[in-house]
């Protein structure tokens, strides 16, 4: 188990987080460049000390400035998959993995069986006497995977171990990642400002935006019920804050929404993009409890949809088929109305202040 | 096309008539006096010279190139055990008056050798502000002896080593020593097996320039260390000597400095020194 709660001032940022990875979860950590994962990641590892707070991994306190601990990264037991691989240059892919068990004592024999079972495990056997400088990006990640657990940690820590392949190869090593992930059997924390990878490896997500915890829970949860825009934005859905009064939500910014079941006071409402109508005029019969009219702004292709931003206000996503682009003539500037069912907005409270 | 007029043949830029005179005498200036030397050199007595030992002169070569050798070569070694920790330090640690000790490292390589062999003399020679107590509590005495010329040319040599080595440890990358770190190793090991071996190209060259400068050293040995034959006599303090009474014995010790020191170029030129200077 992972536990921290922790506090540091990197010159002017500052990370100022709690969260938990139990044994055998896999927690996605999840923000925006330089919302400070990666430095809250380096603390867990050991490799940045924490100002304030504590850190403890499998119930050891390893950070605790307040009582004076700071156990040093290489008695930490912690498995880190960089971004950038770093693979020792000078060793061979055998003797990278085995440099695990080589550092903590282990005899040079036992080492490369260990490293040999590693390899063979993640399907690299082939790779073992090759050099870092002749594996590619894909490979090289594989084989950082390899090293970190041939380790045996405590718990795995990954810094967008995906982040600087090509597109195919990250799907690839997305998939293994995934079953050598389950088949760890303590905590890790994953890195990533990439939603779905997040939604594809991990258990729990915890959002970070600007050093904070912005949202923490389930998978399922958080794309449910997105408590900040970029959250939002991430998972894909139309968030509006706003205050909830007899089932109608007064949108900051302008704008009301009908909703099935909302608690009053102030809410969230999120809506999915491809619940709206859109109209190009105004519709005369619609059993849709909200209607509103706006202009487009802009249409961006989005897989086999085009998402079409309209401004309101409120202002929203909406996907349509291309087809409804040619059929309704939309382009940016195109005046047109937005239909919604009340049913088709979720609100659940919110934060006091927007 | 009036691109193409402004490219040479061979693809380079073609120079402006101003650069190419002063160039070439450059080049003369550097090249004739070296030729002159192989020219004068006395190729059919050479083999005579370095296999008799003729010491009516005050010079033995074979000696004096044995010395060189073995006293350059000890240097090296003091070079490297005490210089790769201080370049270690140097890059990577902050202390207290770090950018004196820096001052202090590099500087013999501005200071004149012969000022380094006086202060060499008046330190640690026998009657030196440190050397008089290696001598009245050890019977210790440094000045004038073999060791004086091992400790001249370390004196002179070792910043070559630290300054080249310090760059190398303070560009290396940090990111595979945090690696390391991650895999369980102590810091002993991260250095040993990781910081060490990625500057491997560094070492080497740092240490070939070390080794090129302690061999030719000259000023701090005749001062700290003297010029006397079968003793501290080494292959530069013999060609003063020789030169007075037996120019083609002063020859006969400079060719082999001459080809060490091509070889050094040609070993520098080709790997090392591209990857200590990137």
């Amino acid at each position: 188990m992972i536990d921290f709660a922790g506090w540091v001032d990197t010159g002017g940022f500052v990370l100022d987080a709690a969260l938990r990875a139990e044994d055998g979860q896999v927690v996605a950590l999840l923000g925006p460049n330089g919302a400070g994962k990666t430095t809250l990641l380096r603390t867990v590892a050991g490799l940045r000390a924490l100002d304030k707070g504590m850190i403890s991994i499998g119930g050891e306190v390893v950070d605790d400035p307040g009582r004076g601990v700071l156990v040093p990264t290489e008695r930490r037991g912690v498995g880190v998959v960089f971004q950038d691989h770093r693979l020792f240059p000078h060793l061979r892919v055998v003797d990278n993995v085995a440099f695990g068990p080589r550092s903590v004592g282990v005899d040079r024999a036992t080492a490369r069986r260990t490293a040999c079972s590693w390899l063979e495990r993640l399907g690299l056997t082939e790779l073992a006497r090759r050099r870092p400088a002749a594996l590619s990006g894909g490979q090289a990640q594989r084989v950082a995977l390899a090293r970190a657990l041939a380790a045996s940690p405590r718990a795995l820590l990954l810094d967008e171990p995906l982040a600087a392949l090509d597109v195919q190869t990250r799907a690839a090593v997305q998939g293994e990642l995934r079953t050598h992930l389950r088949g760890f059997a303590g905590p890790t924390l994953l890195v990533t400002h990439d939603p779905i990878e997040a939604l594809l490896l991990a258990d729990r997500i915890v959002v970070l935006e600007a050093g904070r915890v912005a949202q923490a829970g389930s998978t399922a949860e958080i794309t449910a019920r997105p408590s900040t825009p970029y959250v939002a934005r991430l998972v894909g859905v139309n968030l509006y804050a706003g205050v909830a009064s007899g089932g109608v939500v007064a949108v900051d910014g302008g704008g009301r929404l009908v909703v099935s079941d909302a608690p009053d006071g102030r809410v969230l409402a999120a809506v999915r993009p491809s619940a709206f109508t859109i109209h190009s005029g105004e519709p005369q019969a619609s059993s849709a409890r909200n209607l509103w009219s706006g202009t487009i702004i802009a249409l961006v292709p989005l897989g086999d949809r085009i998402r079409v931003t309209v401004a309101g206000p409120p202002e929203a996503y909406v996907d349509v088929t291309a087809a409804a682009v040619a059929e309704l003539g939309l382009a940016p500037g195109t005046p047109v109305w937005l239909s919604l069912k009340a049913t088709d907005v979720t609100a659940y409270p919110g934060p006091v202040a927007s | 096309m009036s691109g193409s007029r402004r490219r040479s043949a061979k693809g380079g830029t073609r120079p402006p008539w101003v650069i190419v005179p002063p160039a070439l005498l450059g080049v003369l200036f550097l090249l004739l006096p070296t030729l002159a030397l192989l020219i004068r050199a006395p190729w059919s007595g050479l083999a005579h010279i370095y296999s008799h030992a003729d010491a009516t002169d005050g010079v033995d070569v074979g000696a004096a190139l044995r010395l060189s050798v073995i006293c350059s070569l000890l240097a090296t070694a003091v070079s490297v055990v005490l210089g790769v920790p201080l370049a270690w330090l140097l890059a990577r640690t902050r202390f207290p008056g770090r950018s004196l000790v820096r001052a202090v490292v590099t500087m013999p390589l501005v200071l004149p050798p012969v000022v380094g062999g006086l202060a060499l003399l008046l330190g640690v020679g026998r009657r030196g502000v440190f050397g008089r107590f290696l001598h009245d509590w050890f019977g210790l005495s440094l000045s004038f002896t073999p060791a004086a010329v091992v400790i001249a040319q370390a004196f002179v040599a070792m910043p070559f080593l630290v300054v080249t080595l310090e760059g190398a440890f303070r560009s290396s990358n940090l990111g595979l020593e945090e690696a390391a770190a991650t895999l369980g190793a102590r810091r002993t090991r991260v250095f040993t097996h990781v910081t060490l071996p990625l500057v491997v190209p560094s070492l080497v060259a740092g240490v070939v320039l070390c080794w090129a400068r302690a061999l030719g050293e000259f000023g701090a040995t005749v001062l700290f260390a003297g010029n006397v034959m079968r003793h501290t006599q080494t292959a530069p303090t013999g060609v003063l000597t020789a030169f007075q009474a037996s120019p083609d014995e002063a020859v006969a010790l400079s060719l082999p400095l001459m080809l060490i020191a091509v070889v050094v170029l040609v070993a520098l030129r080709d790997k090392w020194l591209q990857a200590a200077v990137s």
